[in-house]
């Protein structure tokens, strides 16, 4: 009935209830809360989270949201609101005491959200590591911008609803992409300042698709399966370009197949101070 | 699984609609959660649920008190048999939802190991969950009445009154083959291998996919899930429904049956949100407008308040500014204490000697910072000095200004504290930091004056003056500081050293507030012995 994730938290919310007064000077604190799913129209979904641990995916039972959190209940309180057609989850000072060293560092929070409910969904995170799933989730808005936190985004399975354009914004971070093309979105935006971009075009694609990079100073991975056509309109300063399988034709890099493709992805590279190598998935 | 062909889709509609509206199943043995908030910390354990329809049931316990409802209903120990017992409650709360949930509340019994006050504690705390969680009398809404089919005048009272979901249904099933497959309330599999001939209709159930369908798949009010390689071969119509895994394909494509409707109240939204915003503008942009035309009139119904806001606001404002400058003072006696007096005793001594400095350097002060700029960077060794010059040098003739002007500031504190005047009792002669506020004071009295005056009806003309008068004290002040600065190259070279022995005498003979702190300044001291004040000399 449950499932692995679930049951892990249960286990350690029972063990943390077991010792309730275990350390002194500490006041973490471990909350759940849940929503019943009453409805499947459409949800925009606000997730901001400054600091600690992030974890996201869809929750396979019927449920709005799911949310754990483990906090520092003197520095903060959970900002949970819900309401129509708004959903809004992150974290707010408490104004008891600044947050501020390991305390703010060692908190977390689990959110899952419902399946197949159409959802507008920004994420927005701080200082984070976080671990994201959007396979199952019904997304036709997504925009997700990170601080200096590392981020794996993952999308497991096929949205199952239509995204209109993906946003990702990222400052000094490590950022990792999985199955990018199950996202199903026809324009993705991608701006990262510095760091290690990650980016795997594996996935279904459902349509072709324009994908647009902006790196400031860092390494892009772009991690391409065969089969899908890709075609790469360069604008560099100072950065190296490895377009290993690819010709250029004009002012544009084209895959070996991208006339019998299927799929096309167009990416419009915009790049500084860095270097971008092109990986083929066999 | 039930399945029945119905051959006309009118009796489809009807079958389903009656399903749709009337949904038959039991009334539940407790109210339904909504959603659920577990909250547990090293001093308190909370469990807080919400019911559908509103209720809303709190149950805490927290630095040694039970309360329900934010009320309190008894203590407990923590650490013991009864805070372990509601803290397991809570760990198993966190993974249950709704209805198991209720059940492991209304389950939750004291622990036998309990005795006395806890006990009591304890089953009044079970009895508040049992009553919490267990249904009220509520009246129930259209959507809980359970009627049976027969009820032939029930049911067409509801069915006019759903118009909009029956409208729903008709959209979903419009143009579907006369052979359809409907499903109410329950869940419909297609396994994979297997394939399903005509269209089929889910109401309130989940279509799970695997295989295939040639036909059309419409599901109302539920959910589905296409697995890997499943198929239909016609459209996917979905009302009210989710999708829960779409990893199959769909040859019509998928349609969101109610997409126009909400992109209908998108519309209206926005239109609405619009036309507000535009009123919000039109409302600002004539008030705006009535507001630069009183100003431009000179006179509107406000005209009144206005000025007097406009006067106080002007007195704070130079008071603030007082206060500032003051602050400046205390820093500039605390650290360059002698500096300041000798600054103070050239403004003193020779005013215009000082003024006519003070001027000809203001006007000489672009010319030698450009001149020098252009100097610095002909050779190479200057450049970076004329990096530091550019903004170095304005930053230097600023503090300079204010240097002089509060020397100025100073001597005029020393003269009101001379005056004789009341309101100067206050002001120390020894003190510099009194003779300086005291000094900024007077030099700003005609900005006050002119500021209070302006509250007053019909005295603009006066204000004006005032205003004219202050500046022109300030200017004189500012020249003859930043001169008296210049020649005392910043005060650290006196111009008139040493005193005259007759001035010196009549400065020695000078016995006034100092008699405060019972400290005189005496015959033979120096001019800067007798500024400071604080010690005699033999």
């Amino acid at each position: 009935m449950f499932d692995r994730s679930t049951t892990l938290l249960a286990a350690l919310v029972v063990a943390g209830v077991a010792w309730p007064v275990h350390a002194d000077g500490q006041s973490w604190r471990e909350a759940t809360m849940s929503h019943r799913l009453e409805s499947s129209e459409p949800v925009r979904a606000q997730i901001s989270y400054g600091a600690g641990t992030f974890g996201l995916r869809a929750t396979e039972e019927p449920l709005l949201y799911r949310v754990s959190l483990r906090y520092d209940e003197d520095a903060y309180e959970p900002l949970i609101e819900y309401s129509g057609d708004r959903l809004e989850i992150g974290m707010e000072g408490s104004g008891r005491r600044f947050p501020f060293g390991r305390r703010s560092s060692g908190g977390s929070m689990d959110l899952e959200l419902a399946r197949g409910v159409p959802m507008d969904l920004d994420l927005h995170f701080g200082a984070v590591k976080a671990d994201v799933d959007l396979g199952g989730l019904a997304l036709t808005s997504l925009e997700l911008s990170t601080g200096a936190s590392e981020s794996r985004i993952d999308v497991s399975e096929p949205n199952t609803s239509v995204l209109r354009r993906a946003v990702f914004e990222i400052g000094a971070a490590d950022f990792t992409m999985r199955r990018l093309g199950n996202l199903g979105a026809e324009r993705i935006e991608l701006k990262a300042g510095v760091g290690h971009v990650d980016l795997s075009l594996d996935g279904r694609w459902r349509a072709d698709a324009r994908l647009s990079i902006e790196m400031g100073l860092g390494a892009l991975d772009l991690r391409v399966p065969e089969g899908l056509g890709i075609r790469i309109r360069k604008d560099s300063f100072l950065t190296s370009f490895d377009p290993e399988g690819l010709v250029k034709r004009g002012d544009s890099y084209y895959s070996l197949d991208w006339e019998e493709a299927d799929r096309k992805v167009t990416i419009d590279l915009n790049a500084a101070f860095g270097s971008v190598q092109v990986l083929w998935i066999r | 699984m039930r399945r029945s062909a119905i051959p006309s889709r009118l009796a489809a509609i009807a079958v389903t609609a009656a399903a749709f509206l009337l949904p038959s199943h039991a009334v539940a043995q407790a109210r339904e959660i909504v959603s659920k908030q577990v909250s547990v910390g090293a001093s308190e354990a909370v469990l807080v649920l919400e019911f559908r329809g509103g209720h809303r049931l709190e149950a805490s316990f927290r630095d040694g008190t039970v309360s329900v409802d934010g009320e309190p209903i008894g203590a407990f120990e923590p650490g013991s048999a009864f805070d372990a017992s509601w803290r397991s409650l809570l760990g198993q709360a966190v993974a249950l939802e709704n209805g198991p949930l209720a059940v492991a509340v209304q389950d939750w019994a004291p622990p036998t190991e309990l005795t006395g006050s806890a006990l009591e504690v304890a089953e009044a705390l079970d009895r508040a969950l049992e009553e919490g969680i267990e249904p009220s009398g509520d009246t129930p809404t259209a959507q809980d009445v359970s009627v049976s089919s027969s009820e032939r005048g029930t049911l067409t009272r509801l069915l006019m009154g759903s118009v909009t979901r029956l409208s729903v249904l008709e959209e979903a099933l419009a143009g579907l083959d006369e052979r359809i497959n409907v499903h109410i309330e329950e869940d419909f599999e297609v396994p994979a291998g297997e394939t399903v001939e005509g269209s089929v209709v889910v109401i309130d159930g989940t279509a799970t996919i695997a295989g295939e369908i040639r036909g059309d798949l419409v599901v109302v009010d539920g959910s589905v899930a296409l697995e890997e390689g499943s198929r239909i071969t016609g459209e996917l119509r979905m009302a009210d429904a989710r999708m829960l895994r779409n990893l199959g394909d769909v040859d019509g494509g998928v349609v969101d049956v109610l997409a126009t409707e909400r992109d209908e109240t998108d519309d209206l939204r926005e239109r609405l949100r619009s036309e507000i915003r535009d009123e919000v503008r039109r409302d600002l942009r004539n008030e705006l407008r009535n507001v630069t035309r009183a100003d431009d009139d000179g006179f509107s119904f406000l005209s009144p308040f206005r000025t007097v806001l406009r006067g106080i606001g002007g007195v704070i404002e130079t008071v603030f500014t007082i206060l500032v400058l003051g602050l400046l003072g205390a820093v500039a006696v605390s650290f360059a204490r002698e500096n300041i007096e000798i600054v103070a005793d050239t403004a003193r001594r020779a005013p215009g000697r000082a003024a006519a400095v003070g001027l000809a350097g203001t006007f000489l002060l672009i010319p030698i910072w450009i001149l020098g700029a252009v100097a610095l960077v002909v050779s190479i060794v200057g450049i970076p000095v004329a990096i530091a010059w550019l903004p170095l040098f304005p930053a230097a003739v600023l503090v300079a200004g204010i240097f002089g002007y509060l020397a100025v500031a100073k001597n005029a504190g020393e003269w009101l504290a001379d005056s004789g005047y009341a309101w100067t009792d206050w002001v120390r002669k020894s003190n510099p930091v009194h003779t300086i506020l005291a000094g900024l004071i007077g030099l700003m009295l005609a900005f006050l004056a002119a500021h209070v005056i302006s509250i007053v009806p019909f005295f603009g003309f006066l204000s004006g003056l005032l205003v004219f008068v202050g500046v022109v004290v300030t200017f004189a002040a500012v020249q003859v500081g930043f001169g008296a600065v210049l020649l005392t190259r910043g005060g650290r070279r006196r111009e008139y050293w040493p005193l005259d022995p007759e001035e010196a005498w009549a400065a020695a003979m000078d016995i006034d507030a100092d008699l405060d702190e019972g400290t005189t300044t005496a015959a033979g001291s120096t001019a800067d012995d007798r500024n400071e004040g604080s010690e005699p000399h033999v």
